[in-house]
C-alpha cells in the first residue's frame, strides 16, 4: 500500500470517528442542513412526478371513454380532453375543500403540508413534507389528515421535516379502544411486503376479545399525539401468552399519502 | 480527476432521484438503489485514496438521508454508512484486475451481492438496537431484491459510466497493460 493510500485511510479514520461520536442533536441538526440544501430539489421533483402522474392520469381515462364510445370519438376528442381538464381541477377543490373545512373545525392548530418525498429507504417509512421551522414547526409534533392520524416529525429543517409514519416500528403511540377500557400500544410493522401495512396493537388485556370494526384512537398519554385522534379499525384480536393483541387497519391510506397538516398545539 | 467529479455530482443526483422511485409492490416492497452501483464503478476506475473519497461521500449521503433521530436516540449513527461503503468499494478495488481484463460480468454480480449486504447489515444494526431478530420472507425479499436489481442494472450503468470514463479520459485503461 502506497503513502497516499495510507493519508487516504487515515483521513477517512478521522471523519468516521468524528461522525460517529455524534449524539441525537448533533445528527438532527445535520441532517436538517443536508435536507435543507436539498429541499429544492425534493419541491422541483415532486412537482415534476405529480405532473408525469397526472398526464398519464389523463390519458388512461381518455383511453377509456374512447372504447365507450367509439363511434363519437373523433367528433368529441376536444371536448372529452377538456371534461378531462375540468375533472382533475374538480378534484383538487373539493380535496383542498375537504382540507380546508378540517382545518376550520378541528380543535388543533393546524399547519397545513403537502409531502414532497416519501420512503427514501427499505427499513424506515417516512414522508418528507415541505414545511420545517419558519412554520414553527418542531420535533415530535403530531401530523395529521381529515381521516385520523399519519405519524410524527422527527428532523425539522427550515422549510423541510422527515414525518416518521404511523406503520414504522419506531412510531409508539398511546391507544384506546373505542367503547372499551382497553388501551395499548400501537406500532407498526418492521418489514412488511404490503404497500398498506397493518399496526399492532399491544399490551392489551388477554379478556379483551376486541370484535373487528371498533375504532381505535390516541389516548393522549405519552405527550406526542393528543387524545382523540382516530388511528385506525381492529381487523382482527388474539391472545398472546401475557397479553392481547390486535391487528389494526390504519385510517389514513399512507401509501396515498398528498396533503397533511402538522398539529402545532391547540385552538 | 474529472472522471471523480462526475461520479461525485452523479451520486449527488442518483441519491436524489432515489428519493422519487417508489418501492416495487410486486417484490415485497424492495426499493431501488443506483448510488451503490455508482460507486462500485468508482471503486474499479479511480485510485484507491478517491476510491475511499466517493465511498466516504455516498455513505455519508445515505446517512444523512436516511438516519433516524427518534428522540433522544439515533438508530443507526451517522458514520456506519460510510465504514460499509468503504469496505465493500475496497473489496471492489481489490477484483480491479479482474475488471481492467474486461471480465465485467463478476463486477455486476459483486454490485449487487455489496448492495444486498449493505442492507443486511442495517437491518442486522436496527435489529440489535430494537432487541429482537426477525428474518420473515419479505425481509429476505427487501435485502435481496435490491441487489438483484442492482445486478441487472449494472451492466448498462457500468457501460455509461465507461463511456464517460473513455470521454474525460479517466487514465485507468493505460493501466491494462500493468495487469496483462
Amino acid at each position: 500500500m502506497n503513502r497516499s493510500s495510507m493519508v487516504a485511510l487515515g483521513i477517512l479514520a478521522a471523519i468516521l470517528a468524528y461522525f460517529l461520536s455524534f449524539g441525537a442533536e448533533s445528527t438532527r441538526k445535520l441532517q436538517a442542513g443536508f435536507y435543507s440544501l436539498i429541499s429544492p430539489f425534493l419541491t422541483t421533483g415532486s412537482g415534476l412526478k405529480k405532473s408525469i402522474t397526472s398526464v398519464r392520469t389523463g390519458l388512461k381515462s381518455l383511453e377509456e371513454l374512447e372504447t365507450d364510445n367509439a363511434s363519437l370519438r373523433v367528433e368529441n376528442r376536444s371536448l372529452k380532453a377538456t371534461n378531462q381538464a375540468l375533472r382533475d381541477v374538480e378534484h383538487e377543490v373539493n380535496r383542498l375543500r375537504r382540507a380546508l373545512d378540517y382545518r376550520e373545525r378541528s380543535l388543533f392548530r393546524l399547519v397545513p403540508a403537502e409531502i414532497v418525498a416519501r420512503d427514501s429507504s427499505t427499513w424506515w417509512r417516512t414522508v418528507t413534507i415541505n414545511r420545517g421551522k419558519v412554520d414553527r414547526i418542531e420535533s415530535d409534533m403530531p401530523v395529521v389528515t381529515d381521516e385520523g392520524l399519519v405519524g410524527k416529525t422527527t428532523t425539522v429543517g427550515d422549510n423541510i421535516s422527515i414525518v416518521l409514519l404511523l406503520s414504522d416500528e419506531n412510531c409508539r403511540v398511546a391507544a384506546a379502544v373505542e367503547g372499551t377500557r382497553e388501551q395499548g400500544i400501537i406500532l407498526g410493522e418492521r418489514v412488511s411486503g404490503s404497500v398498506t401495512p397493518l399496526l399492532d396493537l399491544n399490551f392489551l388485556s388477554k379478556q379483551a376479545n376486541l370484535e373487528p370494526g371498533r375504532k381505535v384512537y390516541t389516548s393522549g398519554v405519552g405527550g406526542v399525539f393528543p387524545s382523540g385522534l382516530l388511528i385506525g379499525t381492529v381487523q382482527s384480536f388474539r391472545t398472546r401468552e401475557l397479553d392481547g393483541q390486535a391487528r389494526v387497519t390504519p385510517a389514513v391510506d399512507l401509501s396515498h399519502l398528498e396533503d397533511v397538516f402538522v398539529v402545532t398545539g391547540r385552538k | 480527476m474529472i472522471f471523480f467529479v462526475i461520479l461525485v455530482v452523479l451520486t449527488v443526483i442518483a441519491q436524489i432521484v432515489e428519493f422519487f422511485i417508489p418501492p416495487l409492490e410486486w417484490m415485497y416492497n424492495a426499493h431501488i438503489y443506483i448510488v451503490p452501483v455508482i460507486v462500485f464503478y468508482g471503486a474499479m476506475a479511480l485510485p484507491f485514496p478517491l476510491v475511499l473519497a466517493l465511498a466516504g461521500f455516498a455513505g455519508f449521503l445515505l446517512d444523512a438521508a436516511t438516519a433516524q433521530v427518534i428522540g433522544p436516540r439515533v438508530e443507526i449513527s451517522i458514520g456506519w454508512s460510510i465504514l460499509l461503503y468503504a469496505v465493500l468499494a475496497a473489496i471492489m478495488h481489490g477484483l480491479r484486475p479482474l475488471f481492467v481484463r474486461g471480465r465485467w460480468e463478476v463486477h455486476c454480480i459483486m454490485s449487487g451481492l455489496c448492495t444486498s449486504t449493505i442492507l443486511l447489515s442495517q437491518y442486522l444494526m436496527i435489529a440489535f438496537r430494537r432487541g429482537s431478530l426477525v428474518f420473515t420472507s419479505e425481509a429476505w425479499w427487501q435485502i435481496g431484491g435490491p441487489g438483484i436489481i442492482a445486478m441487472l442494472m449494472a451492466p448498462l450503468v457500468f457501460w455509461i459510466l465507461h463511456t464517460v470514463a473513455r470521454i474525460t479520459r479517466n487514465p485507468y485503461l493505460p493501466e491494462t497493460e500493468t495487469y496483462d
